[in-house]
């Protein structure tokens, strides 16, 4: 799974001049549908990181992910609903045994997807196949500009092998972006590893705080970067945006999660996440789960969305955050709110 | 002039909202600038739109309606949402 989406301002009712702002952060008060599905296909995962923010792995599938009825009847009311923006993680979504079904499915509909993938199966082949249909955009995950750094971190990865899916990608045709989580032993590469995002043609790069919460949580102390590798790596990022600027996009968060949810809590992203086994989730970087698509139509679970952020125990979970950071911990026990 | 590619448009009580998802831009709009877009939607020729929108308004709006309809078709082409035909 990806740490770092799109990140943008807030949206509001914009007269005759329009406001603009990012799907995952245009608040949510108003509108009658989500603009963003943000939609864990599987925990399974070919990879075995040790910076993931799910539980993802070989054999970790949920026992009780969708069926195929289920993924499907789900995609169809979110094209019903007009969702605009739909996209497909994990896990690794190429795994997903109807990955390219349902690609095709919401493509031939009109809705616009985004792939994010560790980049493993992106042969050209695939690469052909996403481009017909007419993906938006795949974003793919390298944490670094060597062989040795990034098969440090993506244990099973190869980085030359996601580098000529990487290439595959771009040959075919299909707008590209990269997402880059730091740790320890990645932040010096973090200048070398943007360059090399633009040289293989990337049209935006994406990263911010690795998340201590999946995976990660067993590995953190192999993981988590010093004060001074953030500062190196968050001053290089603000000189790379510029330096980049007009021709590729750099990304990042750089105060970390606790001010994000501060701002989710006065206004929610029009945004569901949706988990391998049909729960809805406010957000990713909270407990709580507002529905089930396997039971709850999706008209019914953005209903409950909009209330589930005024439960008090949303905001008083945001305020044990605050206190102790190490509660992220705690993502993967979800709370019915 | 129609929508570009990567642009969607969805009805909203308040109007409605325009994704440039490329970008992924958000672009909230009031009734009158809901009512443009959907009128471009429908075929509408540009000059054509504002006397279809008058229609659908009161006289008090309906003065304001050449003014904003053609400076929202200005904001819409400067962004790229739309294209010519
Ligand atoms: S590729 Fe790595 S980070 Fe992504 S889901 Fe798989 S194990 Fe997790």
């Amino acid at each position: 799974m990806d740490q770092h989406p799109g990140q943008g301002g807030s949206a509001e009712t914009a007269g005759i001049r329009p406001q603009t702002a990012t799907p995952g952060a245009t608040t949510s008060g108003a509108l009658g549908a989500p603009l963003y599905l943000a939609w864990q296909l599987t925990n399974e995962c070919n990879f075995a990181c040790l910076h993931c923010i799910e539980e993802s792995g070989p054999g970790r599938a949920f026992k009780d992910e969708m069926t195929d009825q289920q993924v499907f009847a789900t995609l169809r009311q979110a094209i019903d609903l007009d969702v605009p923006y739909i996209s497909l993680s994990g896990g690794e979504p190429m795994v997903h045994p109807r990955f390219f079904d349902l690609v095709a499915y919401a493509s031939e509909r009109g809705a616009q997807l985004k792939i994010e993938t560790n980049g493993q199966y992106l042969t050209k082949d695939a690469c052909q196949r996403l481009k017909q249909l007419e993906v938006k955009s795949v974003q793919v995950s390298m944490d670094g500009a060597s062989r040795e750094t990034f098969n440090k971190m993506r244990v099973r990865g190869d980085f030359d092998a996601v580098v000529q899916g990487i290439r595959n990608l771009v040959e075919a045709g299909v707008p590209l972006e990269i997402n880059y989580s730091p740790t320890k032993f990645n932040t010096h590469e973090i200048g070398r590893a943007i360059d090399l995002a633009y040289e293989l043609g990337a049209q935006n790069f994406y990263t911010g705080r690795t998340m201590y919460t999946g995976n990660a949580v067993k590995t953190w102390h192999m993981l988590v970067p010093s004060n001074d590798q953030y500062m190196h790596c968050f001053n290089t990022l603000h000189l790379k945006r510029i330096e980049y600027a007009g021709r590729m996009r750099v990304h990042f968060h750089e105060m970390g999660l606790l001010q994000e949810m501060r701002e989710r809590l006065e206004n929610p992203a029009a945004l569901l996440v949706v988990l391998p086994n049909g729960l809805v989730k406010l957000i990713n970087a909270l407990p709580f789960v507002c529905g089930d698509l396997r039971t709850d139509s999706l008209a019914q679970v953005w209903a409950n969305f909009q209330n589930a952020w005024q439960d008090p125990r949303v905001a008083e979970f945001v305020a044990a955050l605050e206190q102790d950071p190490a509660k992220t911990a705690e993502l993967h026990h979800w709370i019915y709110v | 002039m129609k929508l570009a590619k990567y642009v969607k448009f969805r009805q909203e009580k308040f109007g409605g909202v325009l994704f440039e998802t490329r970008s992924e831009k958000v672009y909230a709009l009031n009734p009158t600038a809901a009512a443009v877009v959907r009128e471009i939607q429908a075929g509408t020729p540009e000059d054509a739109i504002p006397a279809r929108l008058k229609a659908d308004f009161d006289a008090d709006e309906a003065a304001q309606i050449d003014r904003e309809a053609a400076a929202f078709a200005d904001q819409l082409r400067e962004q790229g949402l739309v294209v010519e035909e």
